[in-house]
């Protein structure tokens, strides 16, 4: 069979009628799976509450922070979340412009992830801050005393590059989320219609609509490719702009950025697996996307393999003695466990993709892609820690492991990220159905096409006359079974 | 009108360190400690945390590493194995080297740490916000942060009543360092206006510079050519501004250096070297 | 004379696309195919070069966003950080360029984007009351053809589409 057959990503005769019934019907009737994995981020989030609670009373001591270590996991999640953010709507741009048709069904819930793993690590600026409740001086207001933050500071410009994104990258969720909404609004009944007739903003499917949409959607996509890589290389500028060793690297913009897209690849093998046994999308997250998806994952792991052992010779070859210093001590020092974690993870363990058995194995795969996302909080980890432990001043050496109070905070914004994905992913259909519908249509077309050029082949090489064009025969397949 | 202002006032604006800055200053404060003759007796600490109502945290967070010690002295051994391996430490007494171009000041989001016309890398506790930046940039590790309240447990009473009135008391989550004392220069600032007069050199002396026994902490005004401190500076042949070597390496009576200068942070603090007949 | 509103629902696009053709060669009076309007489940590229050009004119405003918010962001920066002389810090110049660039990169594409999400919500018509013609099924896999015309040719424009594999016509007076 040919090449369009075989890397099908989805059944094309599915129905259309058939694809509203599945994912409104997931949206209602989830696995048990599902409710306890909220049960369980409920728990963890409670859990982080309460520690930021007495956090919030005591000052940032509870955390266990000492004078090298003014910051720790904190940031380190801070950076690790912001860069899950980034594979899932940098992902969808790209596939988008590029015409990736198997972003189709996943794309959705990848967004979802963006939006979602943004708001998490947004709290995380908060949480570290010494005065959480003057934190809109960081905001470019006018004050009467005419004061202002100052635009110099890299924490600034988070705060810009962050809101720019956290909004952009919700609305072009919300934007290709509007045709679905109006499927929801005429499928469903009770409150759901109610709000999903309020989100579809009058959606009906007209020529102009759909026109004007397609251009939004692509210039939306066009924006968020290069925000989303300032975004990243803005929040690396936390580190390269400072002038400590280990921090001020002149790569690490693109190694935040290819870093990021590493782990939010990463994510969104682990949550496409979730999903697909949560909501029985078989049909739907197929066994070709995921495969798709770990081939991208791969060759973003060894991007950032790449950029990792530049920065490793750069600092080798630099010869200055605090950079060098901080690097060896990250190998053989009191981190060289957790470094060493980090290399296995992040690259090792990719190479395991490489086999076709393990990525079509949804359990494997789940088990590494946690793997990866594990070596990418720790390379988070490695980037703050050892520097502060070991930096020009040896009088303030000091090593680090955090306090209860911090190590439940972060192990909370996992389960508060798990629970609004959850809850999303109950409210709002995870799979993009009108997108679907056009992936089924298109493909369609294309084995019709196919076909066709076959036929045509065959009669050529019976030596027969050739008649007509090349071109599409006028009876394209229609939407049978409507 | 600020958009009358910018267009003004432009090239003035884009003026950075290497064209002489946007400040004219009146003054920059500078010290020199000549480690030569420091003991290491920690008495600078002492007066230091009675001028600058700096908490005392005690044992379990000193070990934790969250003290207060504005001024600490740092002590370094040569060499820490052998028979005599408590013996001959080296003490560097280290406080904030309020750097011309420090690198505490850009990062902060707030711009609660800045420079003063009086060449003074100043901190405004009432505009931290504690986001800590400005810490993890310094190099030399001088900026402490008030991780609790430590003023509850502090001061129990009457030990209250030794709090100095010149200047606040800090709360959990903003950022302090040392200040070069800077209740004492407004003071003498003030003191001279009054007198109609200009500030002598000798009117602001620091508590730490005040507390040293053998007199090793200098400090005065690097912009006044008649200071103690300038012609200590001038004798070291060391400037103000970007690093330059430019020393005389034979002449062993030049000692200065300032730490971390390859960093080009401009410190403000002269440094005299250590000498030692090794053979003793 | 009043004007009728007509939907007339097709299996495919293959049947609307028929019937598109056969308005565009005048097979029925009254109807011009600009008055068309198609609606559908999906967006398919052919609808447009069907229907002829009609035009999109969201990137000028797009255009005029990211122009906006670049500029607004450079002097809204430097007027703040020239009237805030408090900021010589470190050595760096009161108005630092490089820093203002990231930020006002920043600011382009947060009023691009929004000027964008804006217009094509004024743009595309939604939220406005267009007729109340509507059918579910145009949600899961029908294709909907509206015209607008006069009560005169109201019974022959329905027996065309009638003729030509109309599922359900539905019609109301405008």
């Amino acid at each position: 069979m040919s090449q369009v057959i075989e890397d099908k990503v989805i059944d094309e005769k599915l129905e259309w009628s058939r694809i509203n019934a599945d994912v409104i019907a997931s949206m209602q009737a989830p696995r048990k799976a599902y409710w306890i994995t909220v049960f369980v981020c409920l728990t963890m989030f409670l859990c982080a509450i309460a520690a930021e609670i007495y956090q919030y009373k005591m000052g940032l001591g509870a955390a266990g922070l000492n004078n090298p270590h003014m910051w720790d996991m904190y940031i380190a999640t801070f950076v690790f979340w912001i860069g899950m953010s980034h594979a899932g709507t940098l992902l969808s741009a790209i596939l988008h412009i590029i015409h990736a048709q198997w972003r189709k069904p996943i794309y959705r819930f990848a967004e979802a992830m963006t939006t979602f793993s943004l708001m998490t690590a947004g709290f995380f600026p908060m949480i570290h801050l010494g005065r959480v409740w003057n934190l809109y001086w960081v905001l470019p207001y006018v004050s009467d005393r005419g004061i202002w933050p100052n635009f110099r500071s890299p924490l600034v410009w988070d705060a810009f590059a962050i809101s720019t994104y956290l909004s952009s990258s919700a609305l072009f969720l919300f934007i290709g989320m509007i045709p679905d909404m109006a499927i929801l609004r005429d499928h469903t009944t009770g409150w759901r219609k109610k709000l999903y007739g309020i989100l579809c903003l009058g959606w009906r499917g007209d020529d102009r609509q759909w026109r004007n949409f397609r251009r939004t959607y692509m210039l939306l996509a066009c924006f968020l490719i290069p925000l989303a890589i300032s975004v990243h290389s803005i929040v690396s500028s936390d580190f390269a702009m400072s002038i400590m060793p280990g921090w001020h690297v002149t790569t690490f913009p693109p190694y935040f950025v290819a870093g990021a897209l590493y782990s939010g690849c990463a994510a969104i093998m682990t949550l496409f697996v979730c999903l697909r046994y949560f909501f029985r999308m078989e049909e739907y997250m197929t066994l070709n996307i995921m495969e798709k998806t770990t081939k991208l994952t791969f060759a973003i792991a060894m991007v950032w393999t790449y950029l990792n052992l530049i920065e490793f010779s750069a600092t080798w070859y630099g010869h200055n003695i605090y950079d060098k210093e901080v690097l060896i001590a990250k190998a053989t020092g009191p981190y060289a466990g957790v470094f060493w974690t980090m290399i296995f993870c992040g690259m090792v363990v990719p190479f395991t993709l490489c086999f076709q058995k393990l990525r079509r194995h949804m359990p494997t795969m789940f088990v590494i892609s946690i793997l990866l996302n594990l070596g990418m909080y720790v390379e988070r980890w490695m980037i703050v820690a050892p520097t502060l432990a070991q930096a020009h001043s040896p009088h303030q050496w000091d090593v680090l492991w955090g306090s209860v109070i911090q190590w439940a905070i972060v192990f909370g914004s996992f389960g508060w990220f798990g629970l609004l994905f959850l809850v999303f992913v109950k409210l709002f259909p995870c799979v993009s159905m009108y997108e679907v519908k056009e992936l089924c249509f298109h493909l369609k077309h294309e084995i019709h096409e196919e076909e066709l050029a076959k036929k045509h082949a065959a009669t050529k090489a019976a030596g027969k006359a050739e008649e007509g064009s090349g071109g599409r025969a006028p009876g394209t397949p229609g939407l049978e079974g409507a | 009108m600020s958009f009358k202002n910018i267009l003004e006032n432009f090239s003035y604006y884009r003026r950075d360190a290497e064209d002489g800055g946007h400040h004219e200053y009146d003054h920059r404060f500078g010290m020199t400690i000549d480690l030569d003759i420091c003991t290491g007796c920690n008495s600078c600490s002492t007066a230091c945390y009675a001028e600058n109502n700096l908490a005392v945290v005690g044992k379990e967070r000193f070990e934790k590493g969250q003290a207060m010690h504005w001024m600490r002295v740092e002590r370094y051994w040569d060499n820490i194995e052998g028979d005599y391996a408590e013996e001959g430490a080296k003490f560097l007494p280290m406080l904030c080297q309020n750097c011309g171009a420090a690198t505490c000041e850009p990062v902060c989001p707030v711009a609660a740490t800045y420079h003063t016309p009086d060449g003074l890398n100043a901190q405004v506790y009432n505009r931290c916000i504690g986001s800590r930046y400005c810490s993890n940039n310094c190099p030399f590790r001088v900026r402490y942060f008030n991780f609790w309240s430590y003023y509850e447990d502090s001061w129990p009473e009457p030990l209250n009543m030794q709090l100095n009135p010149d200047l606040s008391v800090r709360d959990k989550g903003v950022m302090e360092k040392c200040t070069f004392c800077i209740q004492r220069i407004r003071t003498a600032k003030d003191k001279a206006q009054r007198e109609e007069r200009v500030m002598a050199d000798g009117d602001v002396v620091t508590a730490c510079a005040q507390a040293c026994p053998t007199g090793a902490i200098v400090f005065g005004d690097t912009m006044d050519p008649d200071s103690r401190v300038s012609k200590l500076w001038e004798k070291h042949q060391v400037h103000r501004g970007p690093f330059l070597q430019k020393k005389d390496k034979t002449n062993e009576e030049i000692r200065g250096y300032r730490i971390f200068d390859e960093l080009n942070v401009d410190p403000s603090i002269l440094y005299l070297e250590r000498v030692r007949d090794t053979e003793v | 004379m009043s004007r009728h509103r007509l939907l007339a629902m097709f299996k495919d696009f293959d049947d609307a696309f028929d019937v598109v053709d056969k308005i565009k060669a005048k097979e029925v009076s009254g109807v011009e195919v600009d008055d068309i309007n198609m609606m559908s489940p999906i967006e398919h590229p052919e609808v447009d070069t069907k229907l002829g050009k009609r035009p999109v004119n969201i990137a000028y405003f797009t255009l005029a966003g990211a122009i906006f918010g670049v500029t607004f962001g450079f002097f809204f920066l430097s007027s703040a950080q020239a009237s805030f002389l408090v900021q010589p810090q470190g050595g760096k110049p009161v108005v630092p360029l490089p820093t203002n660039f990231v930020l006002m990169y920043e600011m382009l594409i947060f009023f691009a984007v929004w000027t964008t999400v804006i217009c094509f919500i004024f743009l595309s018509g939604l939220g406005q009351k267009r007729g109340t013609l509507y059918s579910e099924k145009l949600t899961v896999d029908e294709i909907g053809i509206v015209v607008e015309i006069d009560e005169s040719e109201l019974d022959s424009v329905k027996n065309f589409f009638k003729n030509n594999k109309a599922l359900e016509i539905r019609e109301e007076k405008v």
